[in-house]
């Protein structure tokens, strides 16, 4: 039986790569992913699992799922020409494959995709998180950037559809997830500032996130989340299914644990969690 | 009206090195290789962001025209094509 150790959700910014490599130790968003894969490092699992939204790379609008898992043994990217190194990515088939079939015994009629490159959605946490140790992905995409966005209970239901689907998994392995994605983000958009490309809309509504995720309040999050309410954050928050998704699946294990860590970057509106589970959790207190 | 031809042609411009090229120096042809509307290969020559965005274009792409400066957009002038369209988000413009 497997079991998951570690529920992670943090931002996948493109830029942030190569502004790490530019300002070192003065970038913060660098030094708050090197925390979670300091984390990553002393918790070392045996698979990750990320919830996170092709942009339009790896699928278009002539194939576009809304929920999908890539089932292979290796992938690579950045298929997006975003500013950081190009890695070769290894998946883990068989979870990826067991992850499938059980979804979609559980009613989520979930893609597949077995040849496929990844973008900076996937690759910059990679780049950030898991680089070096190399842990091996199951990359599961959920449509989180156009009209019409699943919705956020479907989102949450289908990570603990995962969950239950990983505990009853033949291997006895350890297991962290991935949710990433921003709260309030515009690209390209009538939202973005005069000048700017992107932009933060609505602080506001990204600050209620994380005051509903520090007191684990999903419930609510989820009634609030409306597809309309996550739009006029602009263009990207839907990506916050991705860390609903996330949360889904740490919840099969039972009643979710307050968070490890919870630092958001209001400026971007995002934020970077980690919530231990079981007894990772107690390990660690 | 199609959208999906300008969707294409903007993620072939990063896609498709050879067809950037096109798009870059020759964006006539470029357009021609795609499946656009009149009205749509009008608001591409004209650099209408907001025609374009208004009638279903999805921004992110849209903005692929500042990467490489196609039909003369760079961010600042389409910054303030794009935040003068209507949108249902922004009440100003309802």
């Amino acid at each position: 039986m497997a079991r998951i150790i570690a529920g992670i959700g943090l931002p996948h910014t493109p830029v942030f790569p190569s502004l790490a490599a530019n300002l070192g130790d003065k970038f913060e968003a660098g030094a708050l992913y090197g925390a979670i894969e300091k984390t990553l490092d002393r918790l070392q699992p045996d698979a990750l699992v990320m919830f996170s939204n092709d942009h339009f790379n790896t699928f278009f609008f002539d194939n576009f799922p809304l929920f999908a898992i890539g089932v292979a043994d290796k992938s690579s990217g950045p298929n997006d020409e975003t500013p950081m190194p190009a890695y070769s990515v290894p998946l883990d088939e068989q979870l990826g494959d067991h992850l499938r079939a059980a979804s979609i015994n559980s009613g989520f009629d979930v893609a597949v995709t077995q040849e496929f490159t990844l973008d900076h959605a996937f690759m910059v946490p990679w780049h950030f998180l898991n680089a070096k140790r190399r842990t091996p992905l199951v990359p599961i995409f959920i449509h989180c950037f156009s009209d019409p966005l699943p919705q956020a209970a479907r989102a949450f239901a289908f990570g603990r559809a995962l969950g239950d689907a990983l505990l009853r998994y033949r291997k006895d392995i350890s297991v962290a997830v991935i949710g990433s994605g921003s709260f309030s983000l515009e690209i390209g958009g009538p939202l973005a500032p005069p000048g700017e490309r992107s932009g933060t809309p609505d602080r506001d509504w990204a600050a209620l996130v994380e005051t509903r995720l520090r007191a684990g309040d999903i419930e609510t999050l989820i009634s609030e989340a409306t597809c309309e309410r996550m739009q006029r954050a602009g263009n990207a928050a839907g990506e916050l299914l991705n860390w609903l998704a996330m949360l889904g699946m740490l919840s099969a294990q039972g009643p979710l644990p307050e968070p490890a860590s919870l630092h958001s970057q209001p400026d971007h509106g995002h934020a970077f969690g980690v919530w231990l589970a079981g007894a990772t959790a107690e390990a660690s207190t | 009206m199609s959208v999906y031809g300008v969707h294409k042609f903007l993620r072939n411009c990063l896609h498709d090195q050879t067809f950037r090229a096109l798009a870059i120096n020759d964006p006539e042809t470029a357009m021609a290789e795609m499946p656009l509307s009149s009205e749509e290969k009008d608001a591409l020559r004209n650099g209408d962001m907001a025609w374009l965005y208004e009638h279903g274009v999805h921004a992110f792409l849209l903005s692929f025209v500042t990467r490489w400066r196609l039909f003369g957009m760079s961010v600042e002038n389409y910054s303030q094509r794009i935040r003068s369209a209507r949108d249902w988000r922004n009440p100003k413009h309802n």
